[in-house]
Order: C-alpha cells, then structure tokens, then sequence
C-alpha cells in the first residue's frame, strides 16, 4: 500500500513538474506546479513528516502558487512565439542533465545513510515550538530582521521616488 | 516542557556576549522610527546617527576585545566566540562605517530613498558579524541569507537606473541559485551525520564541532564529502572564485557606488571569515580533498580575474575584475593556512589592507561619479591630477597598494601570503600568483595614467571633455577620511607590528 502510494505521489510531482516546465501558458505551468506541490505533500506524509506536508500546502500551495497566479494575471502574458533554443544551450543543459543523472547515480551507489535508530521522534507541532523557542531562538529572532529587511526591500524597490518628500536642496549643485 | 529544561535550555543564551549585533538591531529599528518622528528639515542627521552607532559599536568591541566569553559555546552551541571572530567584527564595523559615509555622499545625488538605506547596511552588518561567529549550520544559514537578502535591495538600490535594476536581478537570481547549493549541501551532511554517534545523541548534526568529529572518524563518507564540497561551492559565489564570478562585473557596475565598496570588502572578506572557520574546523579532516581543490580554485581565480581585468574601460568593472583576482590571492592563503597555522592570520592581514585601499579607491569613485552611477570611465580620470591634485594623490596610493607596489601595504600583504604559501611548500600556485602580479600593474598602472598624464589630444577636436562629469570638491569629512585611509596604507607598508602581532598570534 504505502509502496503504491509513493509511487503515485512520486509520478504526480514529476509528471506535473515537466507540466510546470514544458506548458506555454503560464496560468496552466503555475497550477501545475501546484500539483507538484500537492504530489511532494503526500511524499512528505509518507515519511511521517505530516507538520511538513501540511505547511508546504498551506504556504506554498495556499499562498505562493495563489501570489504567483495573481501577478501572472495581473501581467496579462500572452503566450508569445517561443524562441528556439541556440546550439550552445542544448549543449549546455545535456551536459548539464548528464552531470546530475551521474551526480544522482553515484550518490545511489556510494552513499552511506545512517540507519534508523528505533525509536525516533516524530516531529508534532509541539516538539517543533519546543526547538523553535528555545534552541534556535536566535535564528528565529534573526529571520524576522531578515524579513523585515525584506519587506523594506519591496517597499523601497516599488515607491515611486518622485523627490518632493526628500529635500531636493543637499548636494545639488 | 518543565520550566527546569527550558531553564537549562536557555543557560547558555548569553545575550550580552552578541551585544554588539544586538545593540546594531535596535538601532536599526530606531532610524526607522527617527523617521517618522523627526522634522523633515533635519532628516538629514539621521545617518550621522547610523554612523555614530557604528563608531560606538566598534570602540565598545575594541575595548572589551578579550571577551569573558572567548571560546565558549553560547546559545546552545550556535555562537562560538574567537578571537578570528573578534578580528572580523572590528573589520566589518569599519567597512560599513566606510560603506555610510560614502552613502552620505552619494545618495542625495541619485533619486532613491535615504534612511532605508542605513537601516539595511546596520542589519546586513550584524548578520555579518552573527556570520563569522556562528557554530552551527542553521544559525550560518540564516545569518548568510539575512546578508544576502540586504544585498540584492542594496544592490537594485538605484531603482531609477536600468542598470541597478538589472544588477539586482541578476545578483537575485544568481544569489538564489548559489544559496539553494549551499542548502543542498547542508541537507547532505546532516543526512550522513544526523543523529548517529553519540548515543542517540541530543545533537542535530547541524554543530560544526559535531560535523567535523563525524568526518574524522568517517573520512571517506561520500555523502558528507559531497555535501562539503556543495557547501565550500557557495560559498565561492560569495568571493567570487572562479566558476562562479560571472555575476561581478555585471553587479558591481550596475551598485551604487557604496553598495559596490561593500560588496567588494565585506561579502568577499565575510566568504573569507566563513571559508577559514570551514576549512580549520569543520571540514579539516577532508585535508586530501581540500588542498588541491583550493589550490587549482586559487589558480584559475587568479588567471581569470587578472586576464578580464586586463580589457575593462569601466572603473567598477575593473574594480570587480581585479577584486576576483584578489580573492584568488587570499585562496592561496586560505589553501597555505591548512598546513601553516599562522597564514591565517596573513589572510586577515590581506583583507585589512584590501579594504584600506579599496575604500580609498572607492572613496575618489564616489567623489567622481557623475548624473550615472553606472557610468564611469577611465577616460572620466583625465587631468584628474591637475583639478583636484589631493584625489589623485588618493587615487595613486590606492591603485598602488591594490597592484602590491613596494612601500605600500598591499606588497606587505602580499609578501605574506607569498611567504606563507611557500613555507607550505605550493610552489606552482606561487609562480602562477607572481606572474599574475605583474600582470595586474598593467592594468592599475593604466588607471593611474589616466589620473595622471595627458593623453594626446588633436587639436582639431577637443570635445571629449566636456562630456565627462566634474569630480566634486570633497568636504573635510572626506579629506580626513581619505586622508586616513591613504595614510593608514602608506604606514601599514613601513611599520606593520601593530596589526600583525594582533592578527599573527
């Protein structure tokens, strides 16, 4: 059963994620990638990580693929003539691909995981606040500088500088 | 949880020992809240307060330099104090001081807005300096993101100039992609390190302590060893080493100025911090992997850098350039310090002279740049010497220090390195780095041509100048700083034992 499931969560975040990729209308690519979202989500449950799946649908899927949806239409892109790809990139992806399946397969070959001690934790909510204020209480007050830098940053990239709330009077010669 | 395990567990958070990161926070916060209570006539001291700050923060940590807590692990193993990690502190308390002023003197040039600015380069400064202390591969991860995020505003910070903007996107999307290697090499250490060993353990496999014992006992792990090498690859990106310097010129020219001065001397010299806690303590027993690694990265960031610089009309592409070239010298330091302990503090050295010169170049840049920031010439640097005599004197001692020219505190720099690099016995990367060096004077030396001597003009048409932006005459602030700087490298070169019996120990 779990055997079966993985593989179709797995065939649905790699077929929606080529969907993602290959689809011309970005409307269509955006709701692809949020199956592919869906399909990791159930990967995640199957590995126990049921906080996880949930957070990814809720962020990525419920907030993210919603934001990326709202400024594609806000765009408005028409799906143009594609141009075909130069030599050089098909070159440069196969090459690319190829390293990766390597990468892929000597990992799969050489690697070492450490076995599963008996009894793990599984990650609640609760283990999860736990850390979350306790142990890693710096990082955590760190990524809300980080965030506010950030929402500065958006503020500042997208007001229109017209010049009247600044004295236009230093440094102009 | 029991108030006695949240009590153990907050034993170790001594909030005191990151008070200067903390104390830079809040002021951050308050230059925001200035803005809104202040006047609008006297908006205009508000970065005199960022940089008043900054001057307080770095008199506080070089009077209290030996800290109480000085190789204590803190906050639960995330923060390690050190004496490297004080070093880095001063460094990058000074930089952005430097980083301030020249905003203050850019700025009101360009259409953008001014206290976010200050606000940005505080928080981006305490992340740097949580970056060089940090222990543990979450509170690494944050601290660089929390960098990296300041940078990309910082670097689009011109959003009027279509340069800027593209520069920011570029450095966004580049940026992005070298923090998702670094992750995924973060991911593939804890997965071969995570909670084996130490009977079942209360650690993660995030501790650098932690990660450095698994790899000793288990050295031809291959996951961790992947993982490693995925790690030091990002953070190549931040100093710009080889493969991945393609997003410097582009980046550096398209900055505001300031911007770029702190791209080039802090992200570089915070890769460096965070490339020699990397290598010394938690991938040391990857020695057999590390050295030739290091070694052919330092090679090929020095040809390269040097042999692109070579073409560059563009001062801040030139700067760039050379800056790779740069980092590809301190690579040969950091590939030297795996078996001669004391190159590291050669590197620090390096970095301090780096950004005494650099900040001077950058100092007559920013006096220099005209209506487009982006735009500037070497032809800009004509009679440069002739109309404002004190720049160029500014300007030669900068380019000189940078190119390594004898008396000045860049050849010192260098010759450190170099004695270093041959006292650990890699004497082709050596060969390849002196021949680089000479290389390098031609294109520095074609930079202080400009400044310096007349081109020959035909009389017949004598149009150029006129299209060329007039250097502003620097206010004494600026005398002083630069007079500093030019100064501070000048006496670096002819008396060193100050910084190296700090830097050397």
């Amino acid at each position: 059963m779990a055997n079966f499931l993985f593989y179709t969560f797995a065939l649905l975040t790699l077929a929606s994620a080529v969907l993602v990729v290959m689809n011309k209308n970005a409307v269509n690519a955006a709701l692809g990638l949020l199956l592919s979202l869906v399909g990791v989500a159930g990967l995640f449950v199957l590995l126990d990580a049921a906080l996880l799946a949930f957070v990814l649908l809720l962020v990525y899927a419920g907030a993210v693929v919603a934001l990326f949806l709202f400024i594609i239409m806000l765009l408005d892109t028409t799906p143009g003539a594609q141009k075909p790809f130069s030599r050089l990139t098909i070159a440069a992806s196969a090459i690319g691909g190829a390293l990766l399946l390597l990468g892929v397969l000597s990992l799969d070959e050489r690697s070492v995981l450490p076995s599963l001690t008996a009894a793990h934790a599984i990650p609640t909510l609760k283990n999860y606040a736990e850390q979350l204020f306790t142990t890693y209480l710096l990082p955590v007050q760190l990524v809300g500088f980080m965030l506010l830098v950030a929402m500065l940053g958006v503020i500042v990239l997208s007001r229109k500088c017209t010049g009247e709330d600044e004295p236009k009077t230093e440094g102009q010669p | 949880m029991s108030t006695e395990l949240l009590q153990a567990a907050a034993e170790t958070n001594q909030w005191w020992a990151i008070g200067p990161e903390m104390i830079l926070g809040c002021a951050a916060l308050g230059l925001l809240v200035l803005e809104i209570v202040m006047p609008k006539d006297k908006r205009k001291l508000i970065p005199h307060v960022a940089m008043m700050t900054l001057l307080v923060v770095l008199a506080g940590v070089g009077l209290n330099f030996d800290t109480e807590w000085k190789d204590q692990e803190l906050f639960g193993g995330l923060i390690l104090l050190t004496d490297a990690g004080q070093v880095a502190r001063v460094f990058f308390l000074l930089s952005s001081l430097l980083v301030c002023y020249f905003g203050t003197v850019c700025l009101p040039r360009a259409r953008a807005p001014r206290v976010e600015f200050y606000h940005i380069v505080l928080v981006v400064t305490a992340a740097l300096m949580l970056l060089a202390q940090s222990n543990h591969f979450v509170m690494f991860f944050v601290a660089l993101e929390t960098v990296t995020i300041g940078f990309y505003i910082l670097v689009g910070y011109y959003r009027e100039s279509t340069r800027s903007l593209e520069a920011g996107l570029k450095y966004l999307v580049l940026g992005a992609l070298s923090s998702a290697i670094m992750l995924f090499g973060i991911v593939l250490i804890y997965g071969a390190v995570g909670k084996v060993g130490l009977e079942g353990g209360a650690h993660t496999g995030f501790e650098f302590s932690v990660v450095a014992d698994f790899l000793r006992h288990h050295p031809d792990n291959f996951l961790a060893t992947a993982g490693a090498l995925l790690v030091l690859g990002g953070v190549a990106f931040k100093i710009g080493a080889f493969p991945f310097q393609i997003w410097i010129p582009d980046v550096y020219q398209g900055a505001p100025t300031p911007v770029t001065a702190f791209l080039a001397v802090s992200s570089k010299a915070a890769g460096f911090a965070v490339l020699l806690t990397l290598v010394h303590r938690v991938f040391a027993p990857l020695e057999g992997v590390l050295v030739p690694l290091l070694s052919l990265l330092a090679a090929a960031t020095i040809i390269m850098g040097n042999l692109s610089a070579l073409t560059q009309h563009n001062t801040k592409r030139l700067m760039g350039l050379s800056g790779v070239s740069h980092a590809g010298y301190l690579l040969l330091g950091v590939t030297a310090s795996i078996s001669v302990p004391w190159a590291a503090g050669a590197v620090w050295f390096y970095l301090f002279t780096y950004m005494l010169a650099s900040m001077a170049v950058f100092g007559v840049m920013a006096h220099l740049a005209g209506a487009d920031d982006a735009d500037q010439e070497l032809e800009h640097y004509e009679r440069l010497a002739r109309d404002r005599p004190f720049l160029g004197a500014v300007l030669a001692i900068g380019v000189g220090s940078l190119a390594g020219i004898p008396p000045l505190a860049g050849f010192m720099g260098k010759l450190l390195l170099f004695v270093a690099a041959f006292q650990a016995h890699l004497y082709w990367l050596l060969a390849v780095a002196l021949g680089s060096v000479v290389v390098s004077i031609y294109y520095y030396f074609g930079w202080i041509k400009a400044a310096f001597f007349e081109s020959w003009q035909p009389s017949g048409n004598a149009t150029s100048p006129s299209v060329r932006p007039v250097p502003a005459a620097p206010s004494w602030v600026g005398v002083a700083v630069m007079a500093t700087l030019a100064l501070a490298t000048v006496l670096l070169g002819f008396y060193q034992a100050p910084l190296t019996s700090w830097l050397l120990k």
